[in-house]
């Protein structure tokens, strides 16, 4: 042990001055984190690179105020001090401490902490009468100084420093150690890193305009922490995570204080708090704390449709319920994010005393207007923005923020993309080099062949066993496929064999820190963001026809007869996938048809013919164990939902969505079950090795309350359902069919699919027994195993089972205990949650775009037929077939005109009632009355509502009280969406076209961009050619994400 | 809120030690000359002073006398200056007493009382300063004091403290890391044979943990085992030259 001397600290707590006594230990060593390290420091962890030009060390102000510029992956061989870490901590909180910690964890990220204040030679202690930032700034260029000798001069150490008394102070002590401003180092030393500039101007205005902050007050002040904890133990006041109103953002937000249960109050239900001053500063998705209002100030949720400006709505709604109502008293824990904002032009800035100040409105309309001081104001006109809020004080009416990235102008395909990227906090920068390195060298050369070594440790099935994949026509990623055949010894085998992903990506490799935090592969409308890099995804992980590939499978043996299973096999193997059918294909074989099997063109006729009738045997069998397996589930009360606004969200394995239009095959829900069956037996397999840290996927039963809605409407129409178990809905959602009206019984399931909850992993220690079911696919226990390529979840149930299959040899590995696992668990389900809303936002800005281009009066394709599925006071909400669209539709406009129709049918507005029932909506006025009705169908015209700051969105409108007479339910809606993003495509492609003949200087400007980034622009190109031709593989990708 | 950051990612407390390391022990026998022993320790900031008379007859009421070994009596104080604000201390509140009982046994298992009847031995200790751990520094201190006195022991009786934070057991606990919401545990130890003298733990710990935390603690009294050692075997060198001359 290496103690030496002990030093005295003076600390003052709790009011009076308390002399405290702490003792300091100092040691000679302490870890460098370099890689240039001359004395044998025991580095473990990450290392700073010797290849750097230099090293640099932030002061204690650097770190506080510009700690998002550091973050930069770009600049490289930060080495943070534990004194600009302690200063964080104390000032600056524990969010902003957290978020330090975990860039000092993050591989990626070339920085680490150098524990300075424990070195004895890099200790100084503080003087008397010296001020603390003095002293932490003299600790910071001492700890450079010794970095500098320690390393023996190798290497130059910059010290970055706002305090210009310290640059002329210490610049000039050391050779080797240069001390200089923010500015002036992005300046010399990453003067490419352009965003980074960007970020730099605009805290610092940030950081000046926190200084000049008037002082009249607008909010009350939040009430301290202690006051606020002391609050919620004694019931007096609630906690809870604030939801703004979509529609009424600045009238009405929720708090909903599930997860919160208090013992003392018997409110389960939430809370309302109504405008923005009871809202007190919180911001969507804030924890914070709710004061009730007394019971005289209570009111009620209003269930009328809005109108997106709908400001001046303040009538009472009397006949609501009053619900709990509050205030807002105290914030526990912020959850700011990064936002998008649009700038407003030129002649709407109505900045009286500052024109520095900008109110930007965020595009999620949840969030308030944000102040943001730039003097770029005018180049920014009109454009979407990256920001951060930084304080909202009582004394002002909105946040301050500052400005981090500009992403476009408002209204560009790409700008808004990525919008919605952000939005959803997802973030895919293009793959590193370092991880690339990771990956095994393919050209066509080289091709990749196994390892010797692999293949003798693998079973062997590439003689053995007739081994295809059935996919989407193009599908380049495969990563599952089958195999079945009949056993010498009676019985049959049926196997599934899965791509070996964790072969290639390593447990804590950068590919899989990278996968992990992607989590999974993102669709969007147009393109997608591999979770992996392409090299796996598409070639070494692909169980690609013909060529050798490394599994991992579950072969079952089931008896011929009553298909039991009699025992079950799991394993990494070797297979050699014999034909790369797709659906269409295997559906024409199965019904013997006459198909070519690309696979046997070569060979003569009658070797042809002989494959051919194996391939098909092989196929017939499959499609009857698979309606078996069916069955079984079945009578246990699987689901069949329709999904269309959230169709990532369930099993609708089989079913095709509204938006992308595939005859249902049943070869489909063939290869759907075999997977589901994989799923299953592994989630037995690893829950039984694991019991307490295993990766399983439940979908908890729903609320009976949520089914209200589907109950009302389905006895509408004189249907009764029943929802006390999925057994009892799945039989009567069956039941529930018109003959004459096929969307009834659609409209029903997709309302049944609302009602459900979101399936979810989870850590199987973390979750009672009870609770592991899966509701929708009726099976105890379930987890995803046969996707590895595009969920990251899958990737940890294959090394689970790994680990499961070592612990049967007697072999035991590592395992992530369970608090971590169900840390990962959640934060798949966080991004999942995610994906599904990029891709659902994706869709509609598709979906408005093209309509954009659209003439509402005079085209036929805006005008469709709509069916009615629910009923508001003031209007109706309908669903467009076609298009897969759902909308409010008005009947009463906010002058207090109502829509009726005439004897010939068409429509007027006129002053009048509107009267609502249970089941149908009346207007009346002078010229008659119109009454709707539920599941009537009318006939819509459609527009396209634009908005500056927000998305744009979809405008229903009445034309008809009459389903629509041109409307060919089997003619138009069969590609729909394809043609519909093809369509918005040809127009980008188009304007980029035009874009490019601009004079010379800007394409020379693009290209010097380019160069800076030549992949980045080059990939997200590749992306969109691909995902042109990729339409239907990932819609089927869709269905199978929602297992 | 527990706002202190106990053991830091790099694996450093706050005070710059890591998780196994203890504080700086320095100690001095014989400090009194007119006690049968004395002894002055200092473990970190935590300073305590030990006294010990006997053994003696029996004094006071006789009732108490044992006939086949000796009585220990044992006596805690803190000095009124001993933390940062002064408070008087009155003798006999209720945690001196507890912790005076809690020395009482631990010395009852290491003393050789049998060698001692109808007599008694007094341990009087005084904290003078405090920063944690107060009752390991009184058993190491009246253990030396016990040892100047040339009373038989077992062995050295050796105490520490050991805390639980992020999965990892910290050996000698300061004030801060105490009062840090920490469950901690008090672990007296008769080093040579690992048998242990007193075990006391009054925080929530999850079972799984104990074993841990146990081990933790008796590798820490060793430590201290050894610096006690040497002071003695110092002390007896110091004194052997002094009465050679």
């Amino acid at each position: 042990m290496i103690k030496t001397e002990r030093l005295l600290h003076l600390k003052s707590s709790r009011g009076r001055k308390v002399r405290v006594v702490r003792e300091h230990y100092l040691r000679e060593r302490v870890p460098c984190y370099s890689a240039l390290c001359q004395a044998d420091c025991d580095n473990d962890g990450k290392v700073l690179p010797g290849d750097l030009t230099h090293y640099v060390i932030p002061d204690v102000g650097i770190v506080l105020d510009f700690l998002e510029i550091l973050e930069f992956r770009e600049i490289q061989g930060i080495i943070f001090t534990q004194t600009a870490c302690q200063a964080v901590q104390h000032n600056k909180g524990r969010r902003q401490y957290n978020r330090l910690r975990n860039l000092l964890k993050d591989p990626r990220h070339d920085c680490v902490l150098f524990v300075n204040e424990f070195q004895k030679y890099s200790y100084c202690p503080r003087e008397k009468g010296e001020s603390q930032e003095k002293w932490q700034t003299r600790c910071v260029y001492s700890a450079a100084v010794w970095f500098y000798n320690h390393l023996a001069g190798l290497k130059d150490i910059v010290m970055v420093t706002d305090d210009s008394e310290a640059v002329a102070q210490y610049s000039s002590l050391n050779s080797g150690v240069y001390v200089i401003s923010m500015q002036e180092y992005l300046h010399s030393f990453w003067s490419d890193v352009n965003a980074a500039h960007e970020l730099y101007s605009s805290i610092v205005q940030a950081v000046q305009e926190r200084e000049s902050e008037g002082s009249e007050r607008e909010y009350q002040e939040h009430l301290p922490p202690e006051v606020l904890e002391a609050g919620i133990k004694c019931g007096r006041y609630m906690q809870g995570i604030l939801s703004v109103n979509k529609h009424r953002a600045q009238q009405e937000a929720l708090v909903t204080t599930q997860g919160f249960s208090n013992k003392s109050t018997d409110l389960s239900c939430d809370v309302l708090v109504l405008g923005v001053k009871n809202c007190n500063r919180a911001v969507h998705g804030d924890s914070v704390v709710v004061e009730l209002l007394p019971h005289s100030e209570w009111r009620g949720r209003t269930t009328a449709l809005t109108e997106a400006q709908g400001e001046e709505r303040s009538m009472e709604d009397q006949n609501n319920q009053p619900m709990p109502t509050g205030r807002v008293v105290g914030i526990l824990q912020r959850n700011w994010r990064d936002y998008v904002v649009t700038f407003p032009t030129r002649e709407t800035q109505t900045q009286s005393r500052n024109s520095q100040k900008i109110l930007t409105v965020p595009w999620d309309h949840r969030i308030p207007k944000i102040r943001i001081s730039t003097q770029q104001a005018d180049t920014l006109q009109d454009h979407r923005v990256v920001v951060r809020i930084d304080s909202w004080d009582s004394t002002s009416l909105y946040p301050n923020g500052h400005s981090v990235r500009v992403l476009g102008r408002a209204g560009e395909l790409e700008t808004e993309v990525q919008t919605i990227l952000i939005e959803n906090c997802i973030s895919v920068p293009p793959f590193s080099e370092a991880q690339l390195r990771e990956m095994p060298v393919v050209s066509p050369e080289r091709p990749w062949n196994p390892d010797p070594e692999q293949v003798t440790t693998r079973r062997d099935l590439r003689q053995t066993h007739l081994v295809f994949s059935i996919d989407p026509k193009g599908c380049e990623d495969v990563d599952d496929t089958l195999s079945v055949s009949r056993l010498p010894k009676g019985g049959l085998e049926l196997g599934v064999h899965i791509a070996d992903v964790t072969h290639f990506v390593k447990e804590g490799s950068l590919t899989d820190q990278e996968a992990r935090a992607r989590a999974t592969t993102y669709y969007l409308a147009d393109r997608r963001y591999d979770m992996l890099p392409e090299v796996l995804s598409a070639n070494l992980c692909s169980l690609l026809g013909g060529v050798d590939r490394y599994a991992m499978s579950v072969l079952w043996e089931l008896d011929s007869a009553s298909l039991e299973v009699r025992s079950v096999w799991f394993g990494r193997t070797l297979i050699r996938s014999s034909y790369q059918l797709h659906y269409e294909l295997a559906q024409a074989l199965l019904n013997g048809e006459d198909a070519t099997v690309p696979e046997l063109n070569q060979l003569n006729p009658e070797e042809q013919s002989q494959r051919l009738a194996e391939l098909t045997q092989a196929l017939e069998t499959l499609t009857h164990v698979a309606r078996h397996l069916r069955a079984q589930r079945d009578r246990g009360g699987a689901l069949e939902l329709e999904g269309v606004e959230v169709r990532a969200q369930l099993d609708s394995e089989k079913n095709i969505t509204a938006l992308v239009p595939r005859q249902p095959l049943e070869v489909h829900e063939t290869v759907a079950e075999c997977m589901i069956f994989a799923n299953h037996w592994v989630a037995r397999k690893i829950q039984e090795s694991f019991p307490h840290q295993a990766l399983l996927r439940h979908h908890p039963p729903p609320r009976q309350e949520f089914f209200s809605q589907l109950q009302e409407s389905a006895r509408a129409r004189g249907f009764t359902i029943d929802t006390r178990s999925n057994k009892s809905l799945a039989d009567s959602l069956e039941q529930a069919v018109d003959p004459q009206d096929p969307v009834v019984n659609r409209l029903l399931r997709m309302m049944a699919t609302q009602a459900m909850s979101q399936a979810m992993y989870f850590s199987t220690g973390a979750v009672p027994a009870d609770q592991y079911y899966h509701y929708g696919l009726a099976l105890d226990r379930y987890t995803h195993f046969t996707s590895p390529i595009r969920r990251y979840a899958d990737v940890i149930v294959h090394r689970l089972l790994m680990a499961a299959l070592d612990l049967d040899r007697g072999l035991s590995s590592t395992l992530a205990s369970n608090r971590e696992l169900e840390e990962t668990a959640q934060h798949i389900n966080n991004r999942n949650r995610a994906a599904q809303h990029a891709q659902r936002l994706s869709t509609e800005l598709f979906q408005c775009l093209f309509f954009r281009e659209r003439d509402p009066e005079s085209d036929p394709s805006c005008v469709s037929d709509a069916v009615i599925y629910a009923i508001r006071d003031n209007g109706l909400l309908v669903f467009v077939p076609q298009y897969g669209v759902k909308g409010p539709v008005y009947l009463r406009s906010r002058e207090g005109e109502v829509l009726t129709f005439g004897a010939d049918g068409h429509c007027e507005w006129s002053s009048g009632t509107v009267k609502k029932h249970s089941d149908h909506i009346t207007t009346s006025s002078l010229s008659g009355s119109t009454t709707f009705r539920l599941f009537q169908h009318i006939t819509v015209r459609i527009s396209v509502q634009s908005n500056r700051c927000h998305a744009d969105s979809l405008n229903l409108e009445v034309i008809q009280n009459a389903p629509h007479e041109t409307s060919n339910p089997d003619l138009v809606p069969t590609q729909s969406k394809v043609q519909l993003i093809q369509e918005v495509h040809r127009q980008a492609e188009e304007s980029l076209q035009k874009a490019s003949v601009k004079p010379k200087l800007s394409r020379e400007e693009r290209q010097y961009c380019q160069s800076k980034q030549p992949n980045l622009y080059s990939l997200l190109e590749e992306i969109r050619e691909l995902s042109l031709m990729d339409e239907e593989a990932c819609a089927k990708k869709l269905c199978a994400t929602t297992a | 809120m527990a706002g202190l950051e106990l053991l830091s990612d790099q694996g450093y407390r706050l005070d710059g030690r890591k998780a196994t390391e203890l504080r700086k022990v320095q100690a001095r026998m014989g400090v009194f000359a007119q006690a049968d022993g004395s002894a002055y320790i200092e473990q970190g900031n935590t300073k305590a002073l030990a006294v010990v008379y006997g053994p003696h007859e029996m004094r006071g009421s006789r009732s108490r006398t044992l006939h086949d070994r000796a009585v220990i009596n044992c006596q805690y104080s803190m000095a009124t200056f001993s933390t940062a604000e002064r408070k008087r201390r009155p003798h006999g509140d209720k945690k001196s007493t507890e912790m005076s009982l809690h020395l009482k046994q631990t010395f009852e298992a290491a003393i050789l009382t049998q060698l001692y009847p109808r007599s008694q031995i007094d341990i009087f200790v005084k904290i003078l300063q405090a920063d944690g751990g107060n009752y390991s520094v009184c058993v190491n201190a009246a253990t030396l004091a016990v040892i100047d006195a040339g009373i038989p022991m077992r062995d050295y009786v050796c105490a520490c403290t050991v805390g639980f934070v992020d999965e990892t057991p910290l050996a000698d606990l300061c004030y801060t890391e105490e009062n840090g919401g920490v469950s901690s545990l008090a672990l007296a130890l008769l080093p040579r044979g690992g048998q242990i003298a007193l075990l006391q733990m009054d925080a929530r710990l999850h079972q799984d943990h104990l074993e841990t935390m146990m081990e933790a603690a008796m590798i820490a009294c060793k430590g201290v085992s050894k610096v006690l050692d040497e002071v003695v075997r110092q002390h007896l060198q110091e004194a052997s030259a002094l009465s050679r001359d």
